[in-house]
C-alpha cells in the first residue's frame, strides 16, 4: 500500500505496478474470448463486408451494389420483407398488449405457468413448429377439410406458399418476444396508478389508453424491435411456409449463395439484411418515452 | 383493474393459436397412411414413431446436434464466465466496447455469420465440417452465457469475496470457492439457454454442412424436400415433448423466462 501521494518515485511504481496487474489479469480474463470471437466472427464477417467493395481483381467498385439495387427481383423481396415484417410487428403489438396485460395481473403459480405456455414456440425447434402450419395448411390439413366439410369451395384452398402463410408462421414465432418485452415493462406499473385514475372516473379503455400503454412504451419499443428484425432475417418459416414462389430476403440469399452460387450477390443482401437491421434498432429507439 | 371479459378471451384465444399447432401435429403422427392429414388418415398407428428411429440419418444428426450443442455450450461458458466477471467487478477502458463485441452475435443475422464463416474460416482453413460447426455454434452463444452469468454476478455482493481475499486466498481460489456456488443457477440458465439456443440453430447450421453431416433440424428440412409422409411429424412430436420438459424444469428450477 502506497501512503504517499504521486511525487516520490517509490510509490509511482507502486501505482504503476497495481495498473500494470489490472491489465494482466483482465487481458486473461477476456483476451481467449476475445481471440476466439475474433477469429471465429469478427474477422470472417469483417472480410464478407470489405470484399463487397472489391471487383475480380482487387480493385475497389461499387458494382455490387449497383445491380443489387437495380435488381427487380432484390427489389420485389426487399420491399415484400419489410411489408410482412411490419404487419407481424403490429399485429402482435396489438394482441400482445391484452395477453401481457392478462398475465402480468395473475398471481405469481398460475403467472408462470402461462409464462412457460408462451415461451414454448420459442424454445421449440424450428423446423417442427413450422411442420405444424404445413397439419393446418397443407392440402389434407385442418382447414382443406373443414372447408370440404362445410361445401365452401369446390376445389382445395392454397393456402401453402402464400404471403399469409408466412405470416401465420412469423407471428406464432414471435408473438411471444412481444408478450415478454410487454409482460416486463408492465411488471414496474404501480396498480395503484390505474386505481387512482378509475376512482377519479376513467373507464377501462381510458385507462388502458391513458396510463399503461404510455407507461409500457419503453417495452413496446424493445418487442417491436426484436419482432421486426426477427422477421427480417428468419429462414425457417419463409423457407417452408413461402417456399421458392414466396421469397424473403433470407430465402433470397439461401439461394443466391447455396444454388445459383453466386457469392457476391449473397454476400450483398447479407449486408443489407445487416443494414437493415441496425437502421430499424435505430429509428425505433428514438420513439423511446424520456424517463420520467 | 383485473383483466376483464375481452381481455381473457384475447389471451384464451392466443393460448389456443400458440399450443394448437402442436397439439394438431402430435394427432398427425398417429396415422397409418403415408400422407400428411388432419385428420390423419388410416388407422392409429405408431409406425411413423417407428420410421424415426430406423432412418440412421436422423440418428446421426440427432447426435451431431446433440456433440455440437454440448461442447459449444461449455466452451461458449468456460470462456464467457471470465468475461462476465471482468465487465461486472471491473472498471476499465473500453469497457463498452468488449460489451458491443460479446452481444454482437446475438444482433448479427445467423445467416450473414454462416455465410461468413463458410467462405472465410471453413473453405480457408480446411477444418472438418463438425469443428466448423462446433466453432461456429460457440461463437454465437457467448451473448447467451455473457449476459445471463453477468445478471447474476450483478446481484452477488462483492464484499464476501473481498473477505475470502482479506483472509488470504488467491483471487482464483476465491472465484472458484465463493462467487461459482452463488451464481450456481445463473450459469446453468446460461448453460440451457444456449443449449437450446444451438440444439435448435438454422441458419448458421445451413451453411455448415457437410458430405453425411447434419444438424438434425438441417437433417429434417432436407428429409421434407422429397418425403411427403409424417416421419417428420413423429419426430417433431418428440422434438416438441423434449422441449416442454426443458422448459418445465427451468421454470420450475430457475424461473427462466424472466431472464430471456
Amino acid at each position: 500500500m502506497c501512503l504517499f501521494p504521486h511525487p516520490y518515485p517509490l510509490c509511482l511504481a507502486d501505482n504503476l505496478m497495481r495498473v500494470d496487474a489490472q491489465t494482466r489479469s483482465l487481458a486473461l480474463l477476456i483476451g481467449p474470448a476475445l481471440l476466439f470471437i475474433t477469429a471465429l466472427f469478427l474477422l470472417p464477417l469483417g472480410t464478407v463486408f470489405v470484399n463487397t467493395f472489391r471487383d475480380d481483381i482487387g480493385a475497389f467498385t461499387l458494382q455490387g451494389y449497383r445491380d443489387f439495387v437495380q435488381d427487380p427481383v432484390v427489389q420485389k423481396v426487399y420491399l415484400r420483407t419489410l411489408r410482412l415484417a411490419a404487419i407481424v410487428t403490429t399485429i402482435s403489438a396489438l394482441v400482445g398488449y391484452p395477453v401481457a396485460y392478462a398475465i402480468a395481473r395473475m398471481r405469481p403459480g398460475r403467472r408462470s405457468l402461462a409464462m412457460s405456455l408462451i415461451i414454448l414456440p420459442l424454445m421449440t425447434n424450428p423446423v417442427a413448429r413450422t411442420y405444424s402450419w404445413l397439419v393446418i395448411l397443407g392440402r389434407l390439413g385442418l382447414v382443406n377439410n373443414v372447408v370440404e366439410a362445410l361445401n365452401l369451395s369446390e376445389r382445395p384452398l392454397r393456402l401453402l406458399y402464400t404471403e399469409t402463410a408466412i405470416v401465420l408462421g412469423l407471428l406464432h414465432l414471435f408473438l411471444p418476444l412481444m408478450i415478454l418485452s410487454l409482460i416486463s415493462a408492465m411488471e414496474n406499473i404501480n396498480v395503484e396508478v390505474e386505481e387512482a385514475a378509475q376512482s377519479l372516473g376513467a373507464n377501462r379503455l381510458t385507462v388502458f389508453r391513458r396510463i399503461i400503454i404510455p407507461l409500457s412504451a419503453d417495452g413496446l419499443i424493445l418487442g417491436g424491435t426484436l419482432v421486426f428484425t426477427g422477421c427480417i432475417t428468419a429462414y425457417v418459416t419463409p423457407a417452408l411456409l413461402g417456399g421458392t414462389r414466396v421469397l424473403m430476403l433470407a430465402t433470397l440469399l439461401y439461394q443466391r449463395a447455396m444454388v445459383l452460387i453466386d457469392w457476391n450477390s449473397a454476400t450483398i443482401i447479407a449486408v443489407a439484411m445487416v443494414l437493415t437491421t441496425l437502421a430499424v434498432y435505430r429509428i425505433l429507439r428514438l420513439f423511446r418515452p424520456r424517463t420520467l | 383493474m383485473k383483466p376483464g371479459f375481452a381481455i381473457n378471451s384475447i389471451l384464451a384465444l392466443t393460448l389456443v393459436f400458440m399450443l394448437g399447432p402442436f397439439l394438431l401435429i402430435f394427432a398427425a403422427s398417429f396415422g397409418s397412411e403415408p400422407t400428411l392429414a388432419f385428420p390423419p388418415r388410416g388407422d392409429l398407428s405408431f409406425i411413423w414413431f417407428e420410421r424415426v428411429f430406423q432412418i440412421q440419418m436422423f440418428i446421426d444428426a440427432f447426435q451431431t446436434s446433440l456433440q455440437v450443442a454440448l461442447a459449444g455450450s461449455f466452451t461458449a461458458l468456460v470462456l464467457g464466465v471470465p468475461v462476465a466477471y471482468a465487465l461486472v467487478r471491473h472498471q476499465f477502458r473500453g469497457k463498452d466496447l468488449i460489451e458491443v463485441i460479446f452481444s454482437s452475435p446475438a444482433i448479427v443475422p445467423g445467416l450473414v455469420v454462416g455465410l461468413a464463416l463458410l467462405r472465410y474460416f471453413v473453405l480457408l482453413s480446411d477444418v472438418p465440417v463438425t469443428t466448423g460447426l462446433y466453432l461456429g455454434h460457440t461463437a454465437i452463444l457467448f451473448p447467451y452465457t455473457v449476459r445471463v452469468v453477468s445478471a447474476s454476478l450483478r446481484n452477488l455482493s462483492p464484499t464476501i469475496e473481498e473477505a475470502a481475499v482479506s483472509l488470504g486466498a488467491s483471487r482464483l481460489r476465491a472465484f472458484l470457492l465463493i462467487v461459482l456456488p452463488n451464481i450456481r443457477s445463473g450459469v446453468v440458465a446460461a448453460f440451457i439457454l444456449s443449449f437450446i439456443t444451438s440444439f435448435n440453430n438454422v441458419p448458421l447450421s445451413l451453411f455448415l454442412t457437410g458430405p453425411g453431416i447434419a444438424t438434425l433440424p438441417i437433417r429434417m428440412m432436407l428429409y421434407m424436400e422429397y418425403n411427403f409422409d409424417p416421419t417428420i411429424a413423429a419426430l417433431s412430436t418428440l422434438l416438441i415433448l423434449f422441449t416442454v420438459l426443458i422448459v418445465q424444469t427451468m421454470e420450475r428450477v430457475l424461473g427462466v423466462s424472466a431472464r430471456i
